[in-house]
């Protein structure tokens, strides 16, 4: 570019006076931000960090919706009210086996009909006013009278709930019961919060919102950004051991990929929930180590029974046994496995997860329904479907309409949409076209609730017990629980029968039939059991607690014991850690402002151009 | 016809507009597939006599005309309802989520005008030199470039292999002071970086071709033959006229704040309205879309409604039209 | 009619399409002259060789997911040139794959974006100040003023993602400019005085619109088709990458989609992420550049004096 010379202007000045003046407008606005930015940053910080706190900062893909224990809807939501509360009892770390929380054990009368439960000495809550066996009261009360699903499952027979004395609490149920010694998956909350709400619709308990943060556990939720993160500090009142670490800052990525980089550039030392995919590029590194959790949740291709609605409308080819075995035996489930979750999940086969080590059932290779496209053929020929007209899809002979099953696959959960696609390629070696749909689980709450589907892929994540999985199997949770409204009276008396037999041996032995009933039967079909991955720093904390097991969550998952028991490396972490909240939306308005009018300034000076030649 | 005139019929216009999409948006997701009461009611389990009186908060029981006028209303007092999906007011949860975007978008948009025009001044006056040739071809293939895969491919690049710049979100966190606006600044360069490159061609090749137009006009021919200097010539001739119609273009897509940075916003995890709309549609939180989309439509009837104004203040001919 | 009357009428209507074929031949021409025209018509006939034989010398078995059998996410190499997806597909053969899917959404939304455009436009234009104006004004208005990104992700998740799907979304929400467009030169059109010389004469308002208004719009929506083009083609990647793509079928807009979700990224598969981008790239950039050439030749003012 070639400088002209200093010609002047009419008005009087240079060309380089002009470029200087039109350089004034943005370079003001850009400084005015900076120093508004600048001021405004210890403005709006929510508080200052005491030096050397202890912080874990933690990477999560999904946000906190809600922190109303009672509306809990997604991944994160569990995670705070798993930190922040505690139940009566907790879930051993080895083997998630009832263990003391704040109770210190509960013990049943001769005939279990009643249960007497003691609290520890001292709880207070986060506020310091006392934690008695009235807040359980409440709190169990609450969930029974007004009907909070999902917890009330796990209170049957209409219990009702005694408090001789702040310490001790009696559970009276009309029939024998185990059910406080499960436990129940629930989080005690203050009386003095709640009590407002008791009464009111469900749905608005379920809407409540930014309740004080009065909780038992650990850390309290302070802070909140929604799409951003949000931030835990330690309770001072906590009834069991001091955590060293001070504050728990939680981050929201908005993909996996950049959760991962931020984990190898140190910005986290916790990265909740890998993609498969994604191991590679942290396995390899010094200061990153990968725990790979054992399934807890199994992906789930479940079949439409219909009766759900009145649209609903699914293949009645599907109530044939034949097909739905035949499309079992159609599918390779190591592929899945191998090809989908690159070698850390395992094939599935019966619907009780393997992370319930106890009660899980592993079908013996000789009695599965094997990958076996030849036999899947085989008995959908012996069984009638032929392709009639040449196209390579099977006709119904019943209907004479070609075996097509529209199959939404669930977009949120790891892997269901590319299983999905392997599946389309397996059924079609079988001669059934599948018409695959990747959509959200908004979505898919709206194809399961009309029914207007004939198969879906979707997961399952069961309790530690296996009551509640086995029930959402039963006849009468269609329109509720049930995936398709599968009615099957012989697994609904299995299911009645192990309810109600103490003998844990015996016990065992009617849920492993129950298991064999549903695999032989195949209301849906296990494809997978995937694992969940965890993946945090080495070179900065130590001392996690996995539950259960070896290969269990270190973050909740089921308990918060990691976080009370972490220990930073060494001095250095704490020094490099700290805290901040996000900026209010005023200073944005201020920038944008700034913009807008440097705009209008550029406008005026091309019409003082335009005077100028006039 | 006077300028009041003009700005007032502008005005008046711009205000219909408004209506009418008031109206088209109430119609739209009442019309929609895919119904949102029955959806909450399965996915919390709602009881018969929950359902209901859900129904009747959402003013979904009123006769659809009673709606309308309640939502209009509504709108007025500058309530946009409450999400479905977290309860809390749309107005709040937009008003929270609108910072980073106006950043983003418009500080791009701001570098994109600014680089574009000066290069379209540029290699439209000297039309076939190389700066000219090259320019426009790098314009094009710029133009041609998909936004998201841009960014992608920045990070993989400038993030993913060189490790200078972090892979995503809006900060670290843990700063105070100058050093956060410096730690917010490293998150920012990508994202703009990416925003900039995917506008600045189309400014600079808009710009080349208003050039070109003007160049030939008879008024340059006369100012020329007149023995006006060439620098003269274009800086006070064709340029403030080529000018006028690149003007228009800034505005109307500083009124796409909100398009333009959706899917830039989710491959850097940028925590802006974009993300927001795109989690709300998946989420099936009609509220909350409603809100997004009135918001938008807003911002740019608003802006094209400026950008007239001051076109016609401008440019006086356009006035009469 | 006598015989010389009707051989009059043959040869004016003769004369008619001497003058068009000669007008023809005068923008190809100039067309040809114009650099950049060539240079993008030789870059998309090049895609279009690809698209139209390249899959016939695929074997489908390899494509799906179920069967294909290369080595899961290898790099470059002889067998594999452009490596291998997460399925083991070779990436060479999705690609060759997606060009025929990018390049028939581009066409086809294109072509529906230009009907649907189109035909608004002429009617509003042809109808200027009219009720029928107005009313079709003020829809045109509104899809001018919503974000066609923040409505196509609306209207997929209502009807899913399919292949189909997404060229009629694309093709919905991208008329509006084309409507405006049109409507203006309709206007221009109107204003002609052999227009209110037919209208003398008689002529219905279909005669009127296709014998003369179609014609003089033709050229603008010639050029703009082929713009289109290009925006859809876009608009497909966008669309892709945020995960509402076509669903049963492989564009290039999918692979990248796909590979960025598996993790392409912090792992480094840029085989598997860079080469669709580039062919889109370069696909959007040889419309973009015979679009610009078409409009120059079809618009005198732009050609060089």
């Amino acid at each position: 570019m070639r400088f002209a010379t200093r010609k002047r202007h009419r008005n009087g000045t240079t060309r380089s006076d002009r470029a200087t003046r039109a350089a004034r407008g943005p370079v003001a606005i850009v400084v005015a931000t900076t120093v508004l930015a600048a001021l405004a940053s210890p403005l709006a910080r929510a508080q200052s960090p005491a030096p050397e706190d202890l912080v874990l900062r933690v990477g999560v893909v999904s946000d906190l919706i809600t922190d109303n224990p009672w509306g809990v809807a997604a991944g994160s939501d569990w995670i705070v009210a798993t930190i922040q509360y505690d139940m009566m009892l907790r879930f051993a770390p080895e083997d998630l086996s009832p263990a003391p929380s704040l109770a210190t054990g509960c013990e049943p009368n001769a005939d279990s009909t009643e249960w007497t439960c003691t609290l520890r000495d001292g709880l207070t809550w986060s506020d310091g006013s006392p934690l008695t066996s009235g807040d359980i009261a409440f709190t169990y009360g609450f969930i029974v009278d007004n009907k909070i699903s999902p917890y009330k499952s796990y209170f049957p027979y209409n219990p009702t709930f005694e408090t001789p004395d702040d310490q001790t609490l009696i559970w009276k149920s009309e029939e024998p019961t185990f059910a406080p010694d499960m436990p129940p998956w629930v989080y005690i909350v203050p009386e003095k919060v709640w009590a407002q709400y008791d009464g009111q619709p469900l749905r608005e308990i379920k809407a409540v919102t930014n309740t004080p943060s009065i909780g038992s556990g650990p850390f309290t939720l302070t802070e909140w950004n929604q799409g951003q993160g949000w931030t835990m500090e330690r309770n001072p009142n906590y009834w069991g051991e001091t955590p060293e670490v001070d504050r728990l800052e939680f981050r929201v990525y908005s993909n996996q990929e950049a959760m991962v980089q931020a984990l190898r550039n140190g910005e986290i030392d916790f990265a909740d929930g890998l993609k498969p995919q994604l191991i590679q590029s942290v396995e390899g590194l010094d200061n990153v180590t990968v725990q790979r959790v054992v399934s807890d949740w199994w992906l789930n291709l479940a079949f439409n029974f219909g009766g759900q609605s009145k649209q609903s409308d699914a293949l009645p080819a599907l109530h044939d046994i034949e097909v739905r075995r035949a499309i079992a035996m159609a599918i390779d489930k190591q592929a899945i496995a191998d090809k989908v979750y690159l070698g850390t999940a395992t094939p599935g086969d019966t619907i009780i997860r393997p992370a319930s080590a106890y009660w899980h059932l592993d079908i013996p290779a000789e009695e599965e329904l094997g990958f076996d496209p030849a036999a899947a053929n085989a008995l959908l020929d012996d069984a009638g479907y032929a392709d009639t007209d040449g196209d390579g899809v099977r006709e119904d002979p019943s209907t004479g309409e070609p075996l097509e099953l529209l199959m939404p696959a669930s977009q949120d959960t790891t892997g269901a949409v590319e299983a999905g696609e392997l599946v389309v390629g397996f059924l079609d070696q079988v001669g059934i076209e599948v018409n695959l749909r990747p959509v959200s689980d908004a979505k898919m709450n709206d194809y399961w609730g009309a029914g207007n589907f004939d198969a879906y892929i979707w997961y399952w994540s069961g309790d530690p017990d296996p009551d509640y999985q086995l029930f959402v199997f039963t006849s009468d949770q269609c329109g509720n629980w049930s995936d398709g409204c599968w009615q099957d009276p012989t697994f609904d008396s299995l299911y009645e029968q192990q309810r109600t037999e103490f003998d844990r041996a015996a016990r065992q032995e009617l849920v492993f039939e129950a298991q064999r009933r549903a695999y032989e039967q195949v209301p849906s079909v296990v494809l997978a059991y995937p694992g969940w991955l965890q993946a945090w720093r080495s070179d900065r904390f130590t001392g996690w607690v996995p539950a259960p097991g070896e290969n269990g969550y270190l973050m909740p998952g089921y308990n918060y014991d990691s976080l009370v028991a972490l220990r930073a490396v060494d001095d250095s972490v704490a020094a490099s850690s700290g805290g901040s909240s996000g900026i209010p939306g005023w200073i944005w308005l201020v920038a944008g402002v700034g913009i807008a009018a440097f705009i209008v300034v550029m406008a005026r000076r091309g019409r003082r151009r335009e005077l100028d030649e006039a | 016809m006077g300028a009041r005139r003009y700005v007032a019929r502008k005005s008046l216009q711009a205000v219909v507009t408004l209506l009418f999409v008031l109206t088209f948006n109430f119609f739209l997701f009442r019309v929609l597939p895919g119904d949102p009461v029955g959806l909450l009611a399965r996915s919390q389990r709602l009881t018969e006599q929950d359902v209901a009186s859900l129904q009747a908060e959402l003013g979904l029981d009123r006769p659809v005309a009673s709606q309308y006028v309640g939502y209009v209303g509504q709108i007025m007092t500058g309530n946009l309802g409450v999400s479905l999906r977290t309860g809390r007011e749309v107005t709040s949860t937009i008003w929270s989520r609108i910072g980073p975007t106006v950043l983003l978008v418009g500080l791009g948009t701001l570098l994109a005008t600014v680089i574009g025009i000066w290069i379209g001044i540029k290699g439209g006056w000297r039309r076939g030199s190389a700066f000219d040739t090259s320019t426009l071809y790098g314009s094009l293939a710029l133009y041609s470039i998909p936004e998201g895969w841009l960014g992608m491919l920045l990070l993989l690049v400038l993030s993913g292999m060189l490790g200078l710049f972090p892979a995503g979100g809006f900060e670290t966190g843990g700063e105070t002071g100058v050093a956060r606006l410096v730690d917010v600044l490293d998150h920012l360069f990508l994202p703009l970086l990416t925003l900039t490159l995917g506008y600045v061609g189309q400014y600079a090749i808009i710009m080349r071709s208003s050039m070109i137009d003007v160049t030939h006009e008879d008024f340059v021919t006369s100012a020329r033959a007149k023995g006006v200097p060439e620098h003269q010539v274009r800086r006070n001739h064709v340029v403030p006229n080529a000018f006028l119609p690149t003007f228009t273009l800034i505005f109307l897509n500083f009124g796409f704040v909100l398009g333009g940075a959706i899917v830039v916003e989710a491959v850097f995890s940028w925590p802006g309205l974009g993300l927001l709309t795109y989690d709300a549609i998946n989420q099936l939180d009609y509220p909350m879309i409603q809100g997004v989309f009135l918001l938008s439509s807003a911002a740019v009837i608003v802006f094209n409604l400026v950008a007239d104004i001051t076109y016609g203040y401008l440019d006086p001919r356009v006035r009469e039209a | 009619m006598a015989a010389t009357e009707q051989a009059r009428l043959r040869s004016a209507r003769s004369l008619i399409w001497q003058r068009r074929r000669a007008a023809a031949a005068a923008h190809r021409a100039t067309f040809r002259r114009n650099r950049q025209g060539m240079l993008g018509l030789a870059i998309l006939s090049f895609f279009v060789a690809v698209a139209i034989v390249g899959p016939l010398f695929i074997d489908p078995a390899s494509l799906e997911p179920a069967t294909a059998d290369g080595p899961l996410l290898a790099s470059p190499s002889l067998a594999y040139p452009l490596g291998t997806d997460n399925f083991g597909r070779s990436v060479l053969a999705l690609m060759v794959q997606g060009a025929r899917i990018s390049l028939l959404v581009g066409f086809t939304a294109a072509m529906g974006t230009m009907f649907i455009g189109a035909s608004i436009g002429i009617t509003s234009g042809y109808f200027g100040g009219t009720r029928v104006d107005v009313a079709l004004n003020a829809v045109t208005n509104w899809f001018l003023v919503l974000p066609w990104i923040a409505l196509a992700i609306a209207l997929t998740a209502v009807i899913g993602p399919t292949l189909v799907n997404v060229i009629i979304v694309i093709a919905i929400t991208s008329w509006a400019s084309t409507a405006r467009l049109v409507r203006a030169q309709a206007l221009s059109v109107k204003e002609r005085p052999f227009i209110e010389r037919s209208r003398a004469l008689g002529a219905n308002h279909w005669h009127m619109i296709s014998r003369h208004v179609l014609p003089n719009v033709f050229p603008i929506l010639f050029a703009n088709a082929v713009l289109m083009i290009a925006l859809a083609i876009l608009s497909e990647t966008t669309l892709s990458i945020l995960g509402l793509g076509p669903a049963n079928a492989i564009s290039w807009g999918r692979i990248i989609d796909d590979s960025f979700s598996a993790g392409a990224l912090s792992a480094g598969w840029w085989w598997w992420l860079i080469p669709p981008g580039v062919a889109i790239m370069l696909v959007t950039l040889s419309f973009t550049m015979v679009g610009f050439a078409l409009d120059e030749v079809l618009s005198p003012r732009l050609r060089e004096r």
